[in-house]
């Protein structure tokens, strides 16, 4: 019941006071180059990882990204540039 | 992103890890500060990533917490290029070589600058170089210091009064003062002679002024003996007297001279040894067996080597054993007594000047004391004993 308060709260928050969204509510920040990168920022570390799909885990739910050839080239505690050919980018709720 | 130059420089390891979890072991990794790249799946439990060499340690850390087993695949950068490199035995024999040629050609005598020197007294300084092995291309250790190679230029070209010798890194500069050859004497003041001590007057040359004494004639110490006022009285003029005046005079000088002496002479006979020496280290390079002398002198020579245009904290040390050989020498009185006439006889001859001659010598009184002969000797010398003294004109 508080959290979803306080969820309701940071929206109306970022709304009204036009604050970036990703720092005030923690989200994801996605960034893609066509097909063959994404950088994924704000990622609460890997869950799995295979040549065709990655799973990260996020403050709320997970990221899944399908596609072909993944190499992740650079991970930090944060942070994941991903490499290969992006099909999908799905968000799961838990 | 990390600068991809920075991991080459460093060094990295390819790791294989293989197991379950091996999302968890790069999670792990991430948040223990390990950097890892290029992360690859291959099937579904083996994982290769790389990591830099220095995290190595770390990661085996971490990694025995996980169900992973790790293996290092392959590895990249300077330090293992370096490793390779020094395993290829032809590149440690150029580089060898290299630095060998290096510090032989910063050892070398490159250039010699005369500067200061008259043609002739330049092409003399040259053939005294050349003689003594100071030339283009010669080991700096093995010729002379400059000190020594001043000394001895001086020593050897009359013409020159002073040269200075300098070694800067592989150059020799000379700056080269040379004599100038004393001009007439300046014109001298008006002056009279007097006597420089007690003498009788022998033989007299007067050139110019007025000669008060005669031969003969007994003088002492400061006794006027040419004037320089000449002329009548009322009409004198100065003149700068000149002249020689001879006068005996007399020295004594005693002499003790011990009847058995025992002296270290040198037979000629030497050998050498070279060492290249550091702070606390020398190692033979030349020489390795012991002087075969029972005496003997030693005499070391240190020169630093140089790396290119450092002086190194190592030295290269010659060092000269020379035969000795104890001497003994006794007298027997009558020799004793001669050599101790002679060698009085030298001493005095030091003193007086070139044109004194000893005349007679008389032997006051000799004596035999402690193993010594003691000689006291009288001598009459003919010397010039007019020395100059200027007149002060006043008023």
């Amino acid at each position: 019941m508080v959290k979803k308060w306080r969820q309701h709260m940071r929206r109306w928050l970022t709304d009204k006071l036009e604050l970036p969204a990703d720092i005030v509510m923690d989200l994801p920040r996605i960034t893609m180059v066509g097909q063959i990168h994404i950088y994924v920022e704000n990622h609460r570390g890997l869950l799995t990882f295979s040549d065709k799909e990655i799973r990260l885990l996020l403050k709320q739910g997970q990221l899944l990204v399908r596609g072909e050839k993944f190499v992740i080239k650079t991970i930090l505690p944060e942070e994941i540039l991903l490499e290969g050919k992006i099909s999908q980018v799905i968000y799961i709720d838990e | 992103m990390k600068n991809q130059w920075m991991n080459l420089l460093a060094g990295s390891v390819r790791v294989k890890a293989q197991g379950k979890g091996v999302e968890r072991l790069i999670n792990a990794c991430v948040r223990n500060d390990i950097t890892v790249w290029n992360v690859k799946k291959h099937g579904d439990h083996i994982a290769t990533f790389f990591i830099l060499l220095k995290d190595v340690r770390q990661l085996r850390v971490v990694a025995r917490k996980s169900d992973c087993k790790l293996y290092f695949v392959g590895k990249a950068g300077f330090p293992f290029f370096f490793k390779n490199m020094l395993t290829n035995f032809g590149v440690v024999v150029g580089a060898c070589f290299f630095l060998a040629i290096v510090f032989l050609l910063s050892n070398m005598v490159w250039g010699i600058e005369i500067k200061g020197a008259k043609p002739e007294t330049e092409y003399r300084i040259w053939k005294e170089l050349k003689q003594m092995g100071v030339e283009k291309g010669a080991l700096q250790f093995l010729i002379d210091d400059p000190e020594t190679i001043q000394k001895k230029l001086i020593d050897r070209i009359d013409t020159i009064t002073w040269i200075g010798v300098e070694l800067r890194g592989t150059t020799f500069y000379f700056q080269v003062v040379e004599k100038n050859e004393p001009k007439e004497p300046e014109k001298i003041g008006v002056r009279h002679l007097v006597a420089r001590k007690k003498a009788v007057i022998t033989d007299m040359f007067v050139e110019k002024g007025q000669p008060l004494v005669s031969v003969n004639d007994h003088v002492t110490k400061g006794q006027l003996l040419v004037s320089g006022i000449i002329g009548k009285e009322g009409q004198t003029t100065f003149v700068p007297a000149r002249g020689k005046i001879f006068g005996e005079t007399w020295y004594k000088s005693t002499v003790v001279l011990p009847l058995e002496a025992t002296f270290q002479v040198l037979t000629g006979k030497y050998m050498e040894k070279h060492y290249i020496v550091t702070k606390n280290i020398s190692l033979p390079i030349w020489g390795f067996q012991k002087p075969a002398f029972r005496h003997y002198e030693i005499d070391k020579q240190k020169r630093p080597l140089r790396f290119w245009k450092w002086d190194l904290p190592i030295y290269y040390e010659r060092v000269v054993f020379r035969e000795t050989q104890e001497a003994k020498r006794s007298y027997t009185w009558e020799e004793a007594l001669a050599k101790a006439k002679e060698l009085a006889r030298e001493e005095l001859k030091d003193k007086l000047p070139e044109d004194a001659a000893i005349k007679g010598e008389k032997v006051l009184h000799q004596a035999r004391e402690n193993g010594k002969v003691r000689v006291e000797l009288h001598y009459q010398v003919i010397e010039n004993i007019a020395i100059p003294q200027p007149i002060v004109q006043g008023d």
